[in-house]
């Protein structure tokens, strides 16, 4: 059986269950032959030669009617009237890829008459719409992006939303003017200190040092506005701060340097001006862009919820928004939609997916009286249900409040001042002025105890020092990388260093969330009964069928595709069909084995079969849990599995503390739980039920096959699902602070011998530069010593 | 020859800093939020995406001014 490509989406499927077309296309679905005629026949088939080889997911069959998008209610939360008297609404776009995604739909609600502006940022696939409403409705737009393939979903812009925008721009133009001067100083400096060595005149020399001026001022006085900013709430609290240490060192060499372009004697230093704040610049921009990016991510969470519910009151149904629901109200949901609040089953018998609260892709089933988690999916038909919470209180709704309060109150780890360094520069500060008062009283030369006071602060500051940590973790980092790990801090290697804990979610990280078949009842199946069941369980994407055809397949040869008839799916149970009048069964099996899923074929009712399914767990877990026990590092699995299957894998892997049925909040309370007993906590998780605890623990750490939103609030992702890159980067860190330390002992030695040098005047400031460039040197090449020894 | 020099760095200050200003108006209007965005559009853009960009700037004016008149009808 050969797999071919679809012409949509890129995705491989067996030649069989494509559906052909001349010439030579072939398509996996109705929904992919819909979306490419569709683009073609609007002369929008460009779109492919963008896309290239990028593979996209299946187009959303979306069947829900968009006619909400109009109504008063919609309208009064999420869309804004701009001056002109247009509407304006912003969207979260799913499905988005890659930038031929947004390219085709942009294209598509540019080209429809009444849309004036369609912008989706390719970062996070939020949308920004204004439409004239006489011309065009709302819902036309969202049946638009539907039609292609998409789906989209309101978000509410909110006052934090815009100032965090205004706040990136501001970084990002003092951020450009601080590289775009210090370009140019380093290019002037060229000159100036070719100019040294071929005796420049007086007049040359003046003119770098004012074009230097020139450049250096922007940068102190407008890139450099924050470190004033910061300098001044810390002495406001009574705090020496960095800012404080930055602003007054530039201000410093500043001074000096317009001293020596008025007077004309000695070296300017408006370059190192430029320097120093621009490096500590880029570390406040990221920081910046980090924050943005949180922010981003709780917008998308709360998309994701449904903003409209159907009551039922008085045997009539009526739409209202999901903050009108009280407790008690009557809830209808279809088949794909989500629950926007908790309650309790009216409907006899329901199925849901629950991956979103449990991590499990398993559909739940419910009976009458279970209790429905909000954001969790109706996966069978129409059912109703008893509102138990508001929209405010329900479970979801606080997963996000929880979630946006951790991510804008964790202590960032940029925030964490190296106290070494920290005191180190209050030391020098203070060097300094001894320096100066000391040479003053000395010989009333003032110039003279600027000049040293000056060599002082340029010999000790800030290069070694500032170097000793980012360059052993920029090397640490590239590393990491190399094994698939990718670090979103470089500070996060001290704190992997303190990790005593390690908090480890079961599917998706130890276990490879596939099912597979590990007992069967019966293997004399005859060739029939092995076609019924190989065709039953192909009509099927469900997990359980998939991995037993993937069984089937691997075990059994010539299996064929034979005919059957009214195939249909009973979700949660099962597939039912008839073949040559028999009635054939394929689902949930009457015996629960809680530590397996079990698989029942039948027959005319008569069992023939029956499979027991479990989800495997990765080859490297063994190693990985000697390796933590050989750091003393506690191994806890926290799973929101049952008890059983949870116990079974920690069994398995030997790990003697497991906790079972945890929920997203039992999880962040144990992680909380654990801090609060002066654990530090690594967490590793997959899911979007693993996101709470991930934003409060120590490390995150999630698996890029992952949900975008774990990956999101993570400090680190595991590239390549591996285990082994989780020992990894746990061995490397270690490494890398290893020679953190050595480079820190270097440039403090190189301190203790220069800064009395200086100190007693035999420094003159143009050999403390070139001093300071020497100490950098050494403490950079003792870094590249760091890969030598790669396992 | 200082004269020279001292006009090419005039010159040269007033060409650098009117493109930084650009820059930073830029910065200010928004264009740069999506910086994916723009390096794919300078990779990939066609004479097709400009074409649809000025066409763009037509359809705005062309609603901006009907807009303004059924206001003030």
């Amino acid at each position: 059986m050969s797999n071919i490509e679809c012409t949509h989406c890129n995705l491989s499927f067996p030649s069989e269950v494509m559906i052909n077309e001349e010439p030579n296309l072939h398509f996996c679905c109705k929904g992919c032959q819909g979306v490419y005629h569709l683009l073609k026949d609007d002369g929008l088939d460009s779109f492919y030669e963008k896309k290239g080889k990028e593979k996209l997911s299946q187009p959303l069959a979306v069947d829900e009617d968009a006619s909400n998008f109009d109504l008063e209610s919609f309208r009064q939360i999420y869309i804004k009237t701009t001056p002109e008297g247009f509407s304006s609404v912003d969207l979260v776009i799913e499905g988005i890829h890659c930038s031929a995604c947004i390219w085709l739909n942009e294209k598509i609600l540019n080209d429809e008459d009444g849309i004036l502006e369609a912008n989706i940022n390719f970062s996070n696939h939020k949308a920004k719409i204004v439409w004239d409403d006489d011309i065009i409705k709302l819902s036309s737009i969202i049946q638009r992006i539907r039609a292609i393939g998409y789906n989209a979903y309101p978000y509410k812009t909110g006052v934090k939303n815009s100032a965090n925008v205004n706040k990136k721009r501001d970084y990002f133009s003092k951020l450009s003017v601080a590289i775009f001067a210090s370009m140019n100083i380093m290019m002037i400096d060229v000159a100036k200190y070719t100019g040294y060595l071929t005796s420049m005149s007086d007049d040359a020399k003046f003119m770098i040092h004012v074009a230097e001026f020139i450049f250096a001022s922007p940068v102190l006085f407008y890139s450099g506005i924050i470190f004033f900013k910061g300098a001044y709430f810390g002495l406001k609290n009574k705090i020496i701060n960095m800012d404080f240490l930055i602003a007054f060192g530039a201000v410093l060499t500043y001074i000096y340097s317009l001293y020596v372009l008025y007077s004309g004697n000695g070296h300017s230093y408006f370059d190192s001006v430029a320097m120093i704040i621009t490096f500590v610049l880029v570390g406040k921009y990221l920081e910046v862009i980090g924050k943005k990016n949180a922010n981003d991510t709780i917008d998308t969470i709360k998309s994701s919820i449904p903003y409209e519910a159907t009551r039922i009151k008085d045997n009539e149904k009526e739409i209202i928004g999901v903050d009108a629901i009280q407790i008690g109200d009557i809830i209808e949901i279809k088949n794909g939609q989500k629950a926007c609040v908790d309650g309790k089953l009216i409907s006899e018998y329901a199925s849901f997916d629950q991956s979103s609260i449990s991590g499990e892709s398993i559909d739940v089933v419910k009976q009458k009286g279970d209790t429905i988690y909000s954001s969790t999916i109706n996966t069978s038909d129409v059912v109703v249900y008893e509102a138990t919470s508001t929209y405010a209180n329900s479970t979801f709704n606080s997963i996000i409040e929880l979630l946006d309060n951790s991510l804008n109150t964790k202590p960032k780890i940029q925030d964490i001042t190296n106290e070494l360094s920290k005191n180190f520069s209050l030391i020098i500060l203070l060097l300094s002025i001894a320096t100066f008062t000391g040479w003053y009283i000395y010989n009333g030369d003032f110039e003279n105890a600027l000049v040293v006071s000056i060599s002082v602060i340029v010999i000790a500051c800030p290069c070694a020092l500032a170097l000793a940590t980012p360059i052993a973790s920029l090397i640490g980092i590239s590393w990491m990388s190399q094994k698939g790990v990718l670090l979103k801090d470089a500070k996060l290697i001290e704190i992997f260093n303190e990790i005593d804990t390690i908090v480890l979610d079961k599917t998706g990280t130890i276990t490879k969330a596939q099912l597979e078949v590990v007992n069967i009842s019966n293997k004399d199946l005859t060739k029939e009964q092995l076609n019924i069941l190989y065709t039953l369980t192909d009509s099927s994407t469900h997990l359980v069928s998939m991995a037993i055809k993937k069984y089937l397949s691997s075990n059994y040869d010539n299996l064929e595709f034979i005919k059957l008839e009214d195939i249909k799916q009973i979700a949660g149970v099962g597939i039912d069909a008839k073949y040559n009048n028999q009635l054939i069964y394929g689902g949930k099996s009457q015996d629960i084995n809680s530590k397996y899923t079990s698989f029942e074929f039948k027959i005319d009712n008569r069992s023939i079969v029956k499979f027991d399914l479990q989800d495997s767990i990765k080859e490297d877990a063994l190693q990985m849990v000697e390796f933590f026990n050989k750091q003393n590092i506690d191994v806890i699995i926290c799973s929101g599995d049952n008890e059983e299957v949870v116990k079974d894998v920690a069994n398995k892997l030997g790990i003697k503390n497991y906790k079972a049925n945890m929920k997203p909040q039992d999880k962040y309370d144990f992680v909380n739980e654990l801090k609060e007993q002066n654990k530090k906590v690594a967490m590793v998780g997959d899911g979007v039920n693993d996101t709470l605890a991930l934003s409060k623990a120590d490390i995150s750490i999630s698996m890029a096959s992952g949900s975008d939103i774990s990956i999101n609030v993570s400090d680190v992702v595991i590239l390549n699902n591996s285990l082994k890159s989780l020992i990894n980067s746990f061995y490397i860190s270690k490494r890398t602070y290893k020679f953190i330390k050595q480079n820190l002992a270097i440039s403090l030695v190189y301190n203790a011998i220069t800064i009395p040098i200086a100190m007693a005047g035999y420094v003159v400031p143009l050999f403390a530069a070139l001093s300071m460039s020497l100490s950098s040197l050494l403490v950079v090449g003792n870094s590249f010593r760091i890969k030598k020894d790669i396992k | 020859m200082t004269d020279i020099l001292w006009l090419e760095l005039v010159v040269g200050l007033i060409i650098s800093f009117s493109l930084l200003g650009l820059l930073l108006w830029a910065v200010k209007g928004g264009q740069f939020d999506d910086g994916k965005k723009q390096m794919n559009g300078l990779l990939f853009d066609s004479t097709e995406d400009l074409n649809d960009a000025i066409n763009k700037e037509k359809k705005i004016k062309e609603l901006k001014a009907n807009k303004e008149k059924n206001n003030l009808d």
